[in-house]
């Protein structure tokens, strides 16, 4: 985890060497005694801790403490006291933010899993406000490029969008990532985001029948993504007596079963259905019987309990929780 | 033909690399050095977990803990809205002198939950820690919304550091430390569409910000081993589904739907599923052979199969999730603490 620095090729020059800090007393670490899981602290390191721990004691806001910040940060980008310190330099120099904004992005490609960096670029935006909108989505869409599934950069995503705005693409944006990888449960979840929290859609009421649309179509062309049925699912939040009585919702069930008897998430998905309430259509009786006898499940079984027992064969990881399931059926179920 | 004999588990090698990273880290642990404390709780947890504590030196431990601690020097710092707890290094702690001017107090949620950890494994009596200025001070660290930061000057706010103060309250015993209710309300609104949480609302479901969400509700005492439907704080039925549906082909526990296996999960995850009583729903044979499958010869765990070097993260929790297992040999975990069962006196 090196600074992006361009002096990566020259040669750290020891601050006890350079002139323009020979004022300062470096402040050793005291480690005490018998210390436990002591680091091999390579020299550098330990003398750059021991120069900013002299300048943070000091309080020191000058443009050589955000430099001596910026080269602890190249060797420990998670030291959360040095960052705070250097937002601090910051507002007391009154720092250029912009640049400040340029070396945030340099460092956040090579260290896109570190919560400071993340925090720091919040407080960037936070300062420069609402300008900063359309720079922060994009500088997302780029480390998303690399790893579309980055958490600390969705999280940042969604935050720039409630706080500095830019929704007007965002649905486009998670079609053209479902495109990419209609595996990305990242992209799923921005999506029930963005469904549910966009000022300029309707919210879930209004979206839920174009967005189960959009979920039957992709579960039929995979039904073994687990994310759009959680998704179709998550439609219908806080509504089950419409989950009950939508026929799409089974319908989309059967119309899986018959390119694949075994999909577990269908199957699930009618056990959960019946389990709240739903009323079995003829059809969705007649797949089950076929079902029951295909499995050669013997003995008598409502429709819920035959489900059971088939999940209990075509998914064996959870055989005893389908098993489970069947003991601990809602009275009155079909 | 013969199936191939279950993989063992190396102690030799285990214990031998624990006791290591006991004495000292190699310099790759440079930029992992803020959370020392984390490290170090990790290692002796480790220890005790193979039951094998006797091998560091109590005294030691907690001497060296306890140099964490900040204590107020005024009565009035307490009001300060610092909060007085434990740093988690040297390189934010900064000596009394210098506290005098403000913000020099870099005291921390997470490291105030290791040192506590470490201290009752290694029997050492909490109440001579003040606990009161911990919990009063805390209490300044929880936001409007419910949640809490790690540090009183800005800092990120999520699950994790809701689970912290939860743990503390727990581990001293005394719920002034923080606002249950709201707590409680920041939780729920933390849980996904699918079920499972995520680290702040919106956010999508993942197993370490679930295990943060389902540990702090059970030690708060807002949810038991209850999952029936009509228990009313969280979508119960929905939560049980992602969690047992984690466990992938191979075995081994995803964080996330549709990502990979990582041995950590097992621990996460399997954590959640034991706390609420469900843990014998997974396919525990399964389990093991993915986190044997992770164990390096060096000793430890590595995060996938078939990486080189392990880490001292995911060994701590693969040894975690073998204690969940059953593992022969191993100490039982008191799971929403993350400790052995026998220190939660």
């Amino acid at each position: 985890m090196s600074t992006s620095s361009d002096e990566d090729d020259v040669e750290r020059i020891p601050l006890c060497s350079r002139p323009e800090w020979s004022d300062v007393q470096p402040l050793p670490q005291d480690d005490g005694p018998n210390p436990v899981v002591s680091i091999a602290y390579r020299d550098e390191f330990r003398e750059t801790m021991d120069y900013f721990r002299a300048i943070y004691a000091a309080d020191e806001r000058s443009c050589r403490a955000l430099e001596l910040t910026t080269e602890a940060i190249g060797m420990n980008p998670g030291n959360y006291t040095v960052w705070h310190f250097r937002r601090l330099v910051l507002e007391s120099l009154n720092a250029n933010l912009h640049e400040e904004r340029d070396f945030v992005d340099r460092i956040t490609f090579q260290n896109s899993k570190n919560y400071q960096i993340w925090h720091h670029r919040r407080w960037l935006a936070e300062k420069l406000g609402t300008e900063a909108a359309n720079r922060e989505l994009e500088f997302t869409k780029q480390v998303f490029a690399l790893d579309a599934k980055n958490y600390h950069t969705w999280s940042h995503r969604q935050w720039v969008l409630e706080s500095l705005g830019g929704w007007e693409n965002e649905l486009e944006f998670c079609c053209e990532l479902l495109e990419d990888d209609v595996f990305n449960n990242s992209a799923w979840n921005q999506r029930y985001f963005v469904i549910t929290r966009s000022p300029l859609l309707g919210g879930l009421q209004a979206m839920r029948d174009s967005e189960v649309c959009y979920t039957s179509k992709i579960i039929l062309a995979d039904p073994h993504n687990e994310s759009p049925w959680r998704y179709l699912r998550g439609l219908y939040k806080g509504e089950i007596q419409m989950l009950i009585s939508d026929n799409k919702v089974p319908e989309l069930c059967l119309k899986v079963l018959e390119i694949n008897k075994s999909n577990l998430f269908a199957l699930s998905l009618l056990l959960d259905l019946l389990s709240r309430g739903h009323q079995p259509s003829d059809e969705l009786r007649a797949v089950i019987g076929a079902l029951r006898s295909s499995q050669d499940i013997a003995g008598t079984h409502g429709l819920a309990a035959t489900l059971c027992l088939v999940l209990e064969t075509v998914d064996p990881m959870r055989s005893s929780y389908w098993a489970w399931r069947r003991t601990n059926l809602p009275t009155g179920v079909c | 033909m013969d199936p191939p004999p279950p993989l063992r588990f190396d102690w030799e090698r285990h214990l031998l690399f624990l006791e290591m990273i006991v004495d000292g880290l190699p310099l790759e642990y440079e930029t992992q050095e803020i959370n020392r404390l984390t490290l170090a709780y990790f290692a002796i947890s480790g220890l005790n977990l193979l039951n094998a504590l006797d091998r560091v030196q109590s005294n030691q431990i907690s001497n060296w803990v306890l140099s964490f601690q900040v204590h107020p020097i005024r009565e009035t710092d307490l009001e300060s809205g610092e909060f007085y707890g434990f740093c988690g290094s040297r390189s934010s702690q900064f000596s009394s002198s210098f506290s005098e001017v403000s913000n020099k107090n870099c005291s921390h949620l997470a490291s105030t939950y290791c040192a506590l950890a470490i201290l009752k494994m290694v029997g050492y009596n909490l109440s001579n820690i003040n606990p009161e200025a911990i919990l009063k001070s805390m209490r300044k660290l929880q936001q409007h919304d419910g949640s809490f930061v790690p540090i009183h000057f800005r800092a990120e706010t999520d699950l994790r550091f809701v689970y912290c103060a939860a743990a503390i309250c727990s581990m001293l015993d005394n719920w002034t430390g923080m606002d249950k209710e709201k707590a409680k309300e920041y939780i729920v609104r933390c849980q996904s569409y699918d079920g499972g949480f995520g680290l702040v609302p919106d956010s999508e479901s993942h197993g370490g910000a679930t295990f943060c969400a389902v540990a702090a509700l059970q030690l708060m005492g807002f949810i038991g081993e209850d999952i029936s439907p009509n228990q009313e704080v969280i979508d119960m039925p929905l939560l049980v589904e992602w969690l047992l549906q984690r466990q992938s082909g191979d075995g081994g526990f995803q964080g996330r739907m549709n990502k990979p296996s990582d041995t950590c999960y097992a621990f996460w995850v399997g954590g959640v599923l034991k706390m609420l009583g469900l843990f014998e729903f997974i396919n525990k044979d399964a389990l093991r052979n993915f986190i044997l499958s992770c164990q390096s010869k060096y000793g430890g765990f590595t995060k996938f199969p078939g990486m080189k070097f392990p880490d001292l993260y995911h060994s701590y929790y693969s040894f975690s999730a073998l204690s969940l297992l059953g593992e022969p040999g191993f100490r039982s975990l008191y799971v929403e603490l993350g400790i052995c069962s026998d220190c939660n006196g």
